[in-house]
Order: C-alpha cells, then structure tokens, then sequence
C-alpha cells in the first residue's frame, strides 16, 4: 500500500492489486509441483499484497492444499520460484522460513501443555525466557485462553484446540500466516463466530493470512482477495464481489453461490448488449463488451436473486420468462423458488421474505413470469 | 430355547487349563520341601536358597541378563530406525524387499537362524580374525537379528499411529530436523520404544536354541544350563528359577501392555 500519500479526492484510493507500483509482500512465480504423473499444482502464479486476508478455493484435489505447503517448505516445488518480502525462499528449508502454519489437525503436541506448545517456536528462536514468557502470555490473553495454560491438547474442546493452535502459530510474528481449513473441524455456529474473530485479529495484528478452504461462504466472508483453483491451475483471483458478481468462467460461477446457465449462440449487438439465442429458441440481451463474432457457443449465467417476478402483460421487460412453480424451499429469511421454464430447465430464484406472512408469496404449480436487467447476469465463453 | 452356558464355559476351562496347569504346578513345586518333583513334601523355600547359592547357575544367569540388555538396546535403535524408514518414505527403491526381510526373522526357525550365523562367524574368524572367540558378543549379535524384527513391527505401529502433521508442526516453527526428533517423536513414540526393548529383552533371555549354536566354551546361558541339568534330572531349584523367571516376564508383558495402552481421553 502506498504510505504518507493521501488520496487525492479525484483520485479514489487504489488497492494495492489494483496498483500497478504497488510491490507483492509474497510473489509465487510459475510454481509448478508434480507428484509422478500428476500436476498437483501447475504453473501457478499470484502476488499477495501485505495484509492482505487472501484465500484459496476449490474442491478437493485440486492442489490447494499442496500450494500451501510449499509456501510453508512442506513440499519442494518441481518448478518456480517463491519469493516473500523480497527474499527468494524458494530452497529455505521449512524451519527457516519467515512463515508460520495453522494445520487442519491443528497438529498440537499431545505431550506438552498448552503454554509450551505456545512456546516450542520462540524456544526454537532461543529467545531470552522473560521474552518468551511475555510473548506466551500476549498470545494466550489475544485468543482468551490464558485459563487454560496448563491444560493438554487431550483436556481441550475443539474451538479451544483451535485457539491454541492459532496461537502457536501467531507467537513467532510471521511474516505470513497460512492456515490450512482453520474453521473445518468446528460446528457450524462456533464457524460463524470465529469467523469474525479471525478477520479482527488479523486487522489487529496486520499479518498477511493465506487461507485454503473449500467453503465458499467462508471464504466470501471473511478475504480480501479469493483465487478459484481447479486441477492444479487458477481459475480466478478476485474479490469476493467480482468473483460472485463477474466469474470469468462456468466453474467459477458454479463453485461460488447458486447461478442459472442458459446455454446459447451469439446472435447480434446492440450497443453494449449482446443478444443471444439460447437452445430453447427464446432470446436473451444481456451486457457484454467482449467482441464475439455471431454464433459463437456462451453460457448466460444469472445469479436467482437477480430475479424479479412481473406482469405477463409488462411491455418493457427483456429476459422473461415464465413457468411453473416446482419446487419451495422456505429458508426463514428468503425463500427459493424453483420453476420449470422448458422440459430441460429449471430456474432458480431467490426472494426475500420482507411481508411477515405465514403464507408463501407464491404456491406450488402457479404459473409466474420471471426478468432480470440485462446487466444482472454475465456472458462467458468457457 | 434357553440358551446353556457350560458347553463354552467347559472349553474355556479346558484352554486355560491347557496353558497355565503346567506353569502352576512348575511354581507350586518350587515351594516343595521334598526333593522329588513329582511328590509333594510340604512348603518350603529351602529351594531358592539353594538356588542363591549355585555359582554356576547365578553365573549364567548374570551373562543372560547382559546379553538380554545389550541385545534389546541395540534392537531398539535398529528396529527404530527400520520402522520409521518403512513409515516415512512410502516409495523407495526395494521397499517390498526391505519390508518382507525385515520380518522374514519373525517366521524364519531358530535352528536356521543359529545355523546360518554360526557359519557367518566361523568365516568371519577365519577372514578377519574377528570375533576371536564365540560367546557374549556373537549371542548378542545373533539375538540382535530377530528381536530387531519384533521391535521394528511395535514400534512402526506406533508411528503409523502418529499424525505427520506434528512433525511438520514442529519443523514449521522452526525446529530443526534433530530437534524434532528428540522434542517431538522420540517422546511420542517412547512407550513403544519401551514395549520394544522389554520385548527383545523377553525374548534374548529365553533363547536356548540360537545361543547354542553360536556360543563357545566358557559362555554358559541360563537356558543351556537349565536344559543341560534337566536332562542330569530335575532339580527342584530349576523350579525356583523357572518360578523368577516367570517373574520377571509377566512383569516386562504388564509394563509393555500399561506402556502401549492407549491415553485416556478427557
């Protein structure tokens, strides 16, 4: 981030990804890592800005997890190079590395009490003992476990083994955090607090984060920036907003949120709309400024609360459609509605519930007509 | 149908019987006054005494448990590291092999065992001059052979057991490799170890047919003198030794067994 520079008023403030001066705090060039035959991460490169809250999605398999333990000197690339603030460590063993790791497992040294294991890395540092047990002593008050300093892993519930294990990892100031599905082995609402609680500490402590999780939800809430990877590669890196807003392909549209398809041919513009001829034969316009030529195969894809319900009769809509009512899922909050446009097609929505009723909006096989704005939804290639 | 009880309740006895009757009467003639083992004289401790009091046999005894010691250490550095080469690397050049000849001593008859190393010996001295006699080093070594096998199969189940994600931990905050290994695995894994050198311990100290083969003059074990004075006729003293030498097992199984027995999960 530029320091001692003011944005001007004309001048909105950038993010530093957006600054092409902007210098990365962690820069993975071309990293590639074969297991035998298989590319567990293929020609991978990213530019993580400091402190950034930056995470890494996709399903299983698809080489996350191993890009993380290269970065932690877990795994030696086949390829590439890795440099953070400006130091190659591409050949830096793991326990030289300014870099810290948060395990799935949490991995906490069963045989130790809680404020040792805390300790294990300052001790590796041979860090003066005053300074140490200072150091334990601000972890432990930072994540509220100072209680249970004496305890071992095994007299531990798991939102507290988390919390040490986070701790732990956090005594040594890394330069870099990296945390493997930190919120995986939690129950769902113990999930939902910490997640708030781990974006307020890293804020506190302005230590780059780099997360791995296949949870989108978590993922959206709590990053600055997500990359999408897929069988080794990235699909995307963007914020939460532009991913679920702008995905550059299907995989990223399906991954991130629900989404409507509506596969397709070009057939014209106007202006900055393109006009497509999806294959149930009706025509959709949608924004797009990619220049493609007529007859091109895309995919329209339309996110269901982009959705609104209107009159059959309505003149000006563009993108309607009409169909049944199929399938009600009453969420509390908003419902979903799916509705059977075309033998082959359901369409889904979502509405918000803003009437306190106990009856639905709509009902079971009513016939509705659906729109959308053609700048609610994107047009992609792939 | 009321279901009967006393047909496995039969069986069970039976088997128990099977395997302990003899050990007891072993023990209970131990504290027999007569000197005949077959007839029962009154109790009487007069056997240990004596047994205290044969150089001979104390002698042997005091070369077993040596032996036993030096046997089961060496086995444990040995199997330790055999276990954790099979754990940690899962693909290496000839690990099929290295797996199958590491327990073959597992199934392998002692009487080839002593057989083989005998021979190896006999040639050893004969090239090298070493070892320029048979008896406490070469037992040692032979019995290193096969308990290095038990122990490397307690020990890697131990390992497979451990989550690697502690040792990365631990090389991810900074410890180096050396470091990891005496602070993190060696205490993780040192019930096993124990389990291990008792095991090897065990079994150094009741070997007779492999100590045979590769022992020379002057280099008595106890079971070799246990099974040479059988055959002069049974002395109740035998009793009595074969009584501590139960002992000293049943205590080496209980203390593995509390060793290996899983932590108590709060």
């Amino acid at each position: 981030m530029p320091t001692g520079l003011a944005p001007s008023p004309a001048q909105p403030a950038l993010e530093p990804w957006q600054d092409p001066s902007a210098t990365p705090y962690l820069r993975i060039e071309r990293v590639t890592k074969r297991f035998g035959e298989i590319y567990a991460v293929d020609d991978v490169s990213l530019e993580i800005f400091r402190g950034e809250f930056f995470s890494l999605i996709g399903g299983s398999g698809c080489g996350k997890s191993t890009l993380l333990r290269i970065l932690a000197g877990l795994e030696h690339p086949t390829a590439g190079r890795i440099e953070i603030d400006g130091v190659d460590v591409t050949h830096v063993p793991a326990y030289a590395r300014p870099v810290n790791m948060m395990f799935q497992s949490y991995a906490l040294f069963p045989h130790m009490s809680v404020e040792q294991n805390v300790e294990f890395g300052l001790k590796q540092d041979r860090l003066p003992r005053a300074e140490r047990r200072a150091r334990v002593d601000e972890m432990l008050d930072l994540l509220k476990i100072a209680a249970l300093r004496k305890r071992r892993p095994d007299q531990l519930s798991g939102g507290q083994r988390q919390r040490v294990a986070l701790a732990r990892s956090l005594a040594k100031h890394p330069k870099l955090l990296l945390l493997d599905e930190p919120l995986g082995a939690l129950d769902k609402r113990l999930r939902e607090n910490t997640r708030f609680e781990l974006v307020n500490l890293q804020e506190r402590l302005g230590i780059t984060f780099l997360t791995v999780t296949h949870d989108q939800e978590e993922a959206m809430t709590m990053s600055t920036r997500i990359a999408v990877m897929d069988a080794g590669r990235i699909m995307q890196v963007d914020t939460p907003t532009a991913l679920y807003e702008f995905p550059m392909n299907r995989l990223v549209a399906e991954f991130i949120g629900s989404v409507n398809l509506f596969e397709g041919k070009v057939a014209g513009r106007e202006g900055d709309q393109l006009l497509i001829r999806t294959r149930w034969g009706w025509p959709l316009r949608m924004r797009g400024f990619q220049p493609l030529v007529i007859g091109t195969p895309v995919t329209v894809a339309v996110r269901p609360e982009k959705l609104r319900l209107c009159q059959p009769a309505d003149p000006v809509a563009s993108n309607r459609l009409s169909g049944q009512v199929e399938d009600i899922a009453y969420l509390g909050d908003v419902s979903i509605y799916r509705l059977r446009i075309a033998p082959d097609l359901l369409v889904e929505m979502t509405l918000t519930n803003v009437q306190p009723r106990t009856e639905q909006i709509l009902t079971w096989g009513q016939e509705v007509t659906v729109q959308w704005s053609p700048d609610s939804g994107v047009v992609l290639t792939e | 149908m009321k279901r009967r009880r006393w047909p496995l309740l039969t069986v069970l006895v039976f088997g128990y019987a099977f395997l302990y009757v003899p050990i007891g009467l072993l023990i209970l003639y131990s504290f027999n006054e007569s000197r005949l083992v077959t007839v029962w004289a009154g109790f009487s401790t007069k056997w240990y005494g004596e047994l205290l009091r044969n150089q001979q046999l104390l002698e042997a005894a005091w070369l077993s448990i040596r032996i036993a010691a030096v046997n089961a250490t060496l086995a444990v550095v040995l199997g330790t590291l055999a276990a954790s080469a099979l754990t940690r690397y899962r693909r290496f050049r000839g690990r099929t092999g290295f797996e199958l000849l590491l327990t073959a001593p597992l199934v392998m008859p002692d009487v080839i065992i002593g057989l083989s190393l005998l021979l190896l010996f006999v040639a050893l001295q004969e090239t090298l001059g070493w070892p320029a006699s048979r008896g406490f080093t070469t037992i040692s070594i032979a019995h290193m052979t096969f308990s290095m096998a038990y122990v490397a199969v307690v020990v890697r189940a131990r390992l497979t057991q451990l989550d690697p994600a502690l040792e990365e931990a631990a090389l991810d905050l900074g410890a180096r490799p050396l470091v990891v290994m005496l602070r993190i695995t060696l205490p993780l894994i040192a019930p096993a170890l124990l389990a291990g050198w008792l095991l090897a311990f065990t079994l150094s100290l009741d070997d007779l047919v492999i100590a045979s083969f590769v022992t020379g003059p002057g280099a008595t074990t106890l079971p070799m003198v246990v099974y040479a004075s059988v055959r002069m006729g049974v002395s109740p003293q035998i009793n009595a030794l074969a009584t501590l030498i139960v002992a000293i097992v049943t205590l080496s199984v209980i203390i593995a067994g509390l060793a290996l027995r899983p932590r108590r999960r709060a």
